[in-house]
């Protein structure tokens, strides 16, 4: 009896369960809007991922983020990408490939971001792109040299890329103009054991093979470089009349010193990668000119829109545009270009936009192939009385390049 | 072929580099050895010092050499202070030297993000008026930049030294070292030395830190690679040795000058590591004991 009892309880009270349920339910379940309800309401478009704003990679890193900041205020102001405004979630990685790679997935399943931001450096975009490939989410970034752009990733571009491949044929371009006898003939190559250095060894190497010269010294080093000494006294021993300072800043600023305290005075030096931001020059002073080097950005280049970020970073830094603020911008400049051509934030009809159409940018106009590259192009840059001058091609020359490069002022 | 030139080069550089990594690591083995604490904030510390050189240099035009006037006070109080505030409160621990590792890597993390406030992420380079300059003796470059870190480095050696050695405090110091309670019951008052040992570490560290920046460039996050040449230093050297901890720097600089002249640069770390091991298994305790 008792059981029955219990039974004829428990029905009435499953019932009012599921009524219950079902009701609170329906009436709290919002209603799945739409995109064009979305836009009627300005939800921001959330465009997310990570840059190693601490770490050895943040002062570069720093103009990056500011050049995504600065493109995002300015499209606000204009009225938004698709009709809404937009808002970056940018994670600081310190440097981390890891940690670059989670961050991007995060911004991607957590925070369920609309587009992605490129990273930094190559070796960050190569942990990212296969994120962004898993999640067919448009990647523009820098890239991670030729490597990260063979993998027949769908979704990745380079608009533009810093191009380890690439990155001395600017400097190779301005040799190629000098008379036969003028050129170097004995090379020094002085390396960081890492992917960057070994995708710019690339260029180095073949622009050597391309106009004979000997390679007499091709050293690595594994970073942090302790001391650049011995590596600069083979360079000078071995009667190498260019040295290829093949690292970034801080190797770059020892291999300076080096050279000025063992008076090794080459023909040229080409630094790969630390000498066109505003440190080297605000540190380094004097010690810091006529270095060359490569760049896919300068702020002296005669396209539509650099003379405007010129009088923005001199308003807000007293400073024309640094190169890695013009490519935050130009990254996200290429993003914006695809969605406003696709007409929407669906990725596939982005990345079909990017590669059947020329891209036009602060960087000039890229055309992107199956690969997500465009044509192949570096510019050659030299430190001339403090400013970073832009020596190759010749139409985009903005100062007479000094070569030779003079002896060492001793005090 | 390999010149002479080259190798006496290599050398004289990888001493004068040496010297300077002995001047950062000496307090660093102080603290292991006397206190058992492994501060993994030590390099922070001189991070911190070259850049109140910097700024001194920059700002004031004030050499990173008298710069040390204010620095070296500055931080042995500082260094007091977090002995007082922080590291006398694991003591007792269970395992002082874990407990102590954890605690200065916090700190270590403290101080680098308020460098980043302080001073932002971009790298600096200490450029003074003799920066870059240098003299030939018998054809062999010696960096003026360099020499004076090196003198600079080898007098707070030889300071500490003669404070261990030659004074009252140095004694008491080195009696907690070697028995601990026994200096406890003879009337040594073990927190006092233990706060004078920390700030001198600390203090030391301020002095490694200028001699380091004469050489390299430096940002914020710059501590956790010269923790690295530090452990390398002292462990070489001897924990808690001044003359171990001199002798494990110049020898790791003599290593890695030869190996840049004589072999291809990128083994020179698996070399120095492989000295390493073999040190350590033919004298665990390293080359100088206490």
């Amino acid at each position: 009896m008792k059981k029955e009892k219990m039974e004829k309880m428990v029905a009435p009270f499953l019932a009012i369960l599921v009524f219950a349920t079902v009701f609170s339910g329906c009436i709290s379940e919002k209603p799945q809007e739409t995109p064009k309800e979305m836009e009627e309401k300005k939800e921001p478009i959330l465009i997310g991922g990570s840059l190693p704003l601490t770490g050895k990679f943040a002062d570069t890193a720093v103009w990056i983020k500011r050049g995504y900041e600065y493109w995002a205020e300015e499209i606000n102001a204009k009225g938004g990408l698709l009709g809404r405004p937009v808002k970056l979630i940018i994670y600081d990685d310190e440097s981390d490939k890891t940690k670059a790679a989670n961050y991007l997935e995060k911004a991607i399943t957590v925070d369920k971001v609309d587009l992605l931001l490129g990273g930094y450096p190559g070796t960050a975009c190569t942990a990212q792109m296969p994120i962004a490939e898993k999640y067919k989410m448009v990647y523009n970034s820098m890239g991670g040299h030729m490597y990260s752009f063979e993998q027949g990733y769908k979704y990745c571009f380079g608009g533009p890329p810093l191009m380890g491949q690439w990155w001395a044929d600017g400097f190779w371009g301005f040799i190629g103009t000098l008379p036969a006898d003028q050129r170097p003939k004995k090379a020094a190559i002085l390396t960081m054991n890492n992917v960057i250095g070994e995708a710019c060894r690339e260029s180095i190497v073949n622009g050597c093979k391309k106009y004979g010269i000997e390679i007499v010294v091709d050293d690595r080093y594994d970073l942090p470089l302790a001391d650049a000494t011995p590596l600069v006294s083979k360079a000078k021993e071995s009667g190498a009349d260019v040295l290829f300072a093949n690292g970034f800043f801080a190797d770059g600023v020892l291999t300076m010193r080096a050279c000025k305290s063992l008076d090794y005075n080459p023909k040229a030096i080409f630094q790969s990668i630390g000498c066109i931001i505003p440190e080297w020059i605000s540190e380094l002073g004097e010690d810091g000119n006529y270095v060359f080097s490569g760049t896919a950005m300068h702020n002296k280049l005669p396209f539509e829109g650099i003379d405007k970020l010129n009088k923005v970073a001199q308003e807000r830094w007293g400073i024309d545009a640094p190169q890695y603020f013009l490519f935050g911008y130009c990254w996200m400049q290429v993003l914006q270009k695809g969605v406003e051509g696709a007409g929407s934030l669906d990725q596939d009809a982005i990345a079909n936009y990017l590669r059947t159409h020329t891209i036009s940018t602060i960087g000039g106009d890229f055309k992107f192939d199956e690969r997500g590259l465009p044509e192949p192009y570096m510019y050659c840059t030299q430190v001339i009385n403090g400013e970073v001058e832009l020596i190759y091609p010749l139409n985009v020359r903005t100062a007479e390049p000094v070569y030779p490069k003079p002896e060492w002022k001793k005090k | 072929m390999i010149s002479q030139g080259l190798i006496i080069q290599s050398l004289i550089s990888g001493i004068l580099m040496g010297g300077i990594y002995a001047a950062m690591g000496v307090g660093f083995s102080l603290t292991w050895g006397v206190m058992k604490v492994i501060n993994l904030s030590h390099c922070a510390f001189g991070v911190v010092s070259a850049y109140i050189g910097y700024w001194l240099l920059k700002n004031f035009g004030v050499d990173p050499l008298l710069s040390l006037i204010v620095i070296v006070p500055m931080l042995f109080v500082i260094g007091a202070g977090v002995y007082e505030l922080l590291i006398k409160r694991i003591q007792h621990s269970k395992d002082i030297t874990v407990s102590s590792m954890l605690l200065c890597f916090g700190l270590g993390i403290l101080i680098e993000n308020l460098m980043l406030y302080a001073w932002s992420a971009s790298p600096r380079v200490m450029n003074t008026r003799y920066t870059g300059e240098s003299f030939f003796v018998g054809g062999i470059s010696l960096s003026i930049p360099s020499v004076i870190g090196f003198i600079l480095a080898m007098s707070c050696l030889a300071a500490i030294y003669f404070f261990l050695h030659k004074t009252y405090t140095g004694k008491a110091v080195q009696a907690v070292w070697q028995e601990r309670e026994g200096s406890a019951l003879v009337g040594i008052n073990i927190d006092r030395v233990s706060m004078i040992t920390f700030g001198l570490a600390i203090a030391s560290a301020g002095v490694g830190g200028v001699c380091m920046a004469f050489m390299y460039s430096f940002y914020p996050s710059l501590h956790n690679v010269w923790l690295l040449f530090m452990f390398l230093v002292v462990i070489v050297g001897g924990v808690g040795s001044v003359v171990g901890t001199a002798a494990g720097g110049l020898i790791l600089g003599i290593v890695m000058g030869l190996s840049g002249a004589l072999i291809s640069y990128q083994w020179v770390n698996a070399i120095v590591f492989v000295l390493l091991i073999i040190i350590l298994l033919i004298k665990p305790q390293g080359l100088f004991k206490v």
